[in-house]
């Protein structure tokens, strides 16, 4: 049970860390140069306008009352309270934003991650067991060319192509392939799933009809898919290195050389031997990319014209709407700090060296 | 682990030399093994040329410089030799274990020569007359004793269909298929006869062989393990593979090869990993690993190298009690001179991927007679009282990039002399009668001229011939 322990370990010890990084949050947006009551009143407000908003807000309070407030309201969880917007949409919980903007970032960043660990890495695999042939080289050209793409251009010339897909692919047609979609970019369609009936057993309660349209989960997966592979390419050609990498350090090791001495098949040798060793090193290769595409997605999300966490954070932040930008920091740094544990425990699953100190 | 008891032994107990007297029983046969490396700029002959024999129960030892082809002849008798690596043709490694070649040999039949039958069916003398053979008759010839000349030889009487194969003129004369690895003579018992090449076999075949039959252990115990399963875990997978042991069984005997390789409470260590033993214990637990396949030749490729010197001493005394307990033959390979003393029976010195010198472990260190064995065996510190500097070999072994048309060790060699860079030297015994200790250098057989003795090393090499070898080839399967 010694796994459960360092675990349970793992997540107290993330409370400071979570404490200490939303006081960086806080002196970073209150101290900051941007001011959120000319945001409000625009530039031609008197001094009598202002002094009524700051006392609105609470901003005419000593800071480090500020501080405390801001503090219990994020992290003390019978007050959990994460704001109103200011200045984005005045008035609305920060909670009602999050959970109509959330899941469509959830969406895009779900398969900008799956999409490059089920083509990165088993590309990297294949490079990496057939070193120096000519699929190896196409295999890592490739890589480096995916890598270097920046995403704002890949975006956009992903969309030409697409938009024209008829004349490049002698008439196929991406927007009524399988499902029709009214346009390249867009919000995704997520009503493909819900929850029609509920079953209370006291005070859990169990869905018992799910809907499901396959339909519209094609359509949604049609429309994100392009926002997908832009966002994920750069972390396709990462794991593919890596993983091509790896697996060459493995398959030149002494184990694998004993193993071959023992006579053990090759087919053996590659998935019992190699592929778990070759996994070590990827791991925070994966979990770090996913924290990319918590801030990384900004500027996919404005060219797919998905209304995204990253396009949100980005308004608020330049508006100066201070709830909004520090429960979407709180939200990123509980996320971040959940994947490091995630990825520790991986870890201890993956390599026995590692200990549970 | 002192030099001096090999040595003293030699004179008071001349009795345990002669193990190499019984009846020969060997288990394998490297027959002028050539393992080149073909890299974009050069061709590098890692191994060039080697024969020797491994006897059942039996520890041959193979010394040399780093880069002088040990580890490359072991990983050629294990068929492990990567790209771009590959063993040239006219090599072979004849695995002699009668059970196993009765086994290959009817679990392939067709990939089976049977020796008796195509001697039925051909003629030696045809075979030499053969007009798409450009090779002399006088290759075949076993030549036999001390100083052949091929002209006193009554050629077409003396050879047989083996010897032709032997010779590497098999596959050309139809006598053997592209695809043949096992050899069986059924009118013969000798179980030099009988074999399974090596280097022939591919796939399924070579890998049965590997680990079920020959098994090794590496030099570094410290990474010769997977580090992510436990050691139970991969010595019962060589159980499984060779043996067919699974589960609990498995397990009890994985604790049992643990014990018997010395490891204290074996029940627990048996589901620790890797990193929770200590070196000298994972070496252990390699062998144990390698044990686990019941092979009946043990490659040690420098087992020792990576231990502090109590250990190793440890790990050479638990090899020679499992070779006695198993009837093991062991081929042990270290540049450590002490250690080659205190554990094998027979030498091989090789350098830039010769063997320049042979002879069982006693003549070596009481009478080494090729230049190079002298100063390996020099400078070894202490050996020498009194010395104030340790003597040394100048130089470094050259990268064996063309073929030998010289000897490799002339540059480094004290006593080269002006024929040393135009002959290359070829295996002979030291002296009449010393059949058994033999050397590759122009200095001998002592007992004859200098002009003699460059003559007959030139006529062995065989220059104008086939420069592939076959001229080693006929010479290489003289040695007894």
């Amino acid at each position: 049970m010694s796994r459960w322990r360092y675990l349970l370990r793992r997540v107290l010890l993330s409370i400071p860390v979570i404490v200490f990084g939303l006081t960086i949050t806080f002196v970073i947006v209150r101290m900051g140069p941007i001011d959120p009551v000319s945001a409000i009143l625009g530039p031609e407000a008197g001094a009598a306008q202002r002094t009524r908003i700051e006392e609105r807000l609470g901003l005419n309070q000593p800071l480090w009352e500020q501080y405390i407030d801001f503090m219990t309201d994020m992290l003390v969880p019978w007050s959990f309270d994460l704001g109103q917007s200011w200045v984005i949409q005045p008035g609305t919980d920060v909670t009602a934003l999050l959970s109509s903007y959330a899941p469509r970032t959830l969406w895009l960043g779900f398969w900008s991650i799956l999409i490059p660990i089920f083509v990165g890495i088993p590309l990297g695999f294949y490079a990496g067991l057939n070193s120096n042939s000519w699929g190896d080289y196409l295999a890592s050209f490739g890589g480096i060319v995916w890598r270097a793409m920046p995403n704002f251009w890949l975006a956009i010339m992903l969309l030409a192509f697409l938009r024209l897909s008829d004349k490049f692919l002698f008439g196929f047609r991406w927007d009524t392939f399988i499902v029709e979609i009214d346009s390249l970019v867009g919000q995704p369609p997520l009503d493909f799933i819900a929850v029609t009936d509920w079953v209370s057993l006291g005070i859990i309660s169990i869905p018992v009809g799910i809907y499901f349209s396959a339909t519209t989960f094609l359509a949604s997966f049609k429309q994100i898919l392009p926002a997908a592979i832009v966002l994920g390419s750069s972390l396709m050609g990462n794991e593919l290195r890596i993983s091509r990498t790896a697996v060459l350090e493995t398959i030149n090791s002494n184990y694998v050389e004993t193993a071959k001495a023992k006579g053990l098949r090759s087919r053996v040798i590659v998935w019992k031997h190699v592929f778990r060793n070759a996994l070590i090193p990827l791991v925070p290769v994966i979990t770090n990319e996913a924290f990319v595409l918590i801030g990384g997605s900004v500027i996919v999300e404005v060219i797919f014209g998905i209304n995204g966490l990253g396009y949100l954070f980005y308004q608020g932040a330049i508006q100066g709407d201070f709830p909004l930008v520090s429960s979407l920091m709180f939200i990123f740094i509980l996320v971040i700090v959940s994947i490091n544990i995630l990825q520790d425990f991986l870890y201890t699953i993956l390599d026995p060296r590692v200990g549970y100190q | 682990m002192s030099m001096e008891d090999p040595i003293e032994t030699t004179n008071d107990d001349a009795s345990t030399a002669t193990t190499s007297d019984s009846s020969s029983e060997p288990i394998v046969t490297v027959r002028n093994l050539q393992t080149a490396f073909f890299t974009e700029k050069e061709v590098i002959r890692a191994v060039d040329g080697v024969s020797f024999e491994i006897e059942v129960g039996e520890t041959v030892g193979i010394v040399g410089e780093s880069g002088s082809g040990k580890s490359v002849t072991a990983r050629s008798i294990m068929g492990l030799v990567d790209d771009p690596g590959r063993i040239l043709e006219g090599s072979s490694i004849r695995y002699h274990h009668p059970e196993t070649v009765e086994n290959y040999a009817e679990e392939y039949p067709d990939h089976t020569v049977d020796l008796a039958a195509a001697r039925e069916e051909f003629d030696p003398a045809d075979l030499l007359e053969d007009p798409t053979l450009d090779a002399s008759a006088a290759e075949f010839a076993d030549a036999g004793e001390p100083v052949p000349s091929a002209d006193d030889i009554d050629v077409a009487d003396d050879i047989d269909v083996a010897d032709v194969i032997d010779a590497g003129y098999g596959e050309e004369l139809g006598l053997v298929d592209e695809d043949d690895f096992v050899f069986v003579d059924r009118s013969s018992a000798d179980r030099e006869d009988n074999y399974v090449d090596v280097t022939r076999t591919s796939g399924e075949s070579l890998r049965k062989l590997r680990g079920g039959n020959i098994a090794m252990v590496f030099q570094d115990p410290l990474t010769s393990l997977n580090p992510v399963y436990t050691v139970g875990n991969q010595i019962k997978e060589a159980l499984r593979l060779h043996q067919g042991i699974t589960g609990k069984e498995a397990t009890e005997e994985a604790i049992e090869l643990l014990e018997a390789v010395g490891i204290p409470d074996a029940p627990q260590r048996v589901s620790e990993y890797p990193h929770q033993f200590s070196g000298g214990m994972r070496q252990r637990a390699v062998i144990a690993m390698a044990l686990a396949c019941d092979p009946e030749l043990l490659i040690c490729d420098e087992p020792t190298t990576a231990l502090d010197v109590t250990i190793q001493a440890q790990i050479l005394e638990l090899l020679e009690d499992l070779q006695e307990e198993r009837d093991l033959a062991i081929m042990f390979i270290t540049h450590d001179m002490g250690v080659i003393a205190e554990i094998s029976d027979r030498v091989n010195v090789m350098y830039a991927g010769e063997v320049i010198e042979s002879a069982d472990v006693e003549t070596l260190f009481a009478e080494p007679s090729h230049p190079y064995t002298q100063g390996l065996l020099e400078s070894i510190p202490g050996r020498q009282v009194g010395a104030d500097r340790l003597s040394t070999i100048e130089g470094d072994v050259p990268t064996p990039n063309e073929p030998a048309t010289y000897c490799r060790f002339a540059p480094r060699c004290p006593k080269a002399f002006e024929a040393c860079d135009r002959v290359h030297p070829e295996s002979v015994p030291v002296d009449d009668g010393a059949e058994d200790h033999r050397v590759s250098c122009l200095l001998y057989p002592e007992s004859e001229s200098e002009a003699d003795r460059i003559a007959l090393h030139d006529r062995l090499g065989d220059p104008e011939s086939d420069p592939e070898g076959a001229g080693d080839a006929t010479e290489g399967g003289e040695s007894r």
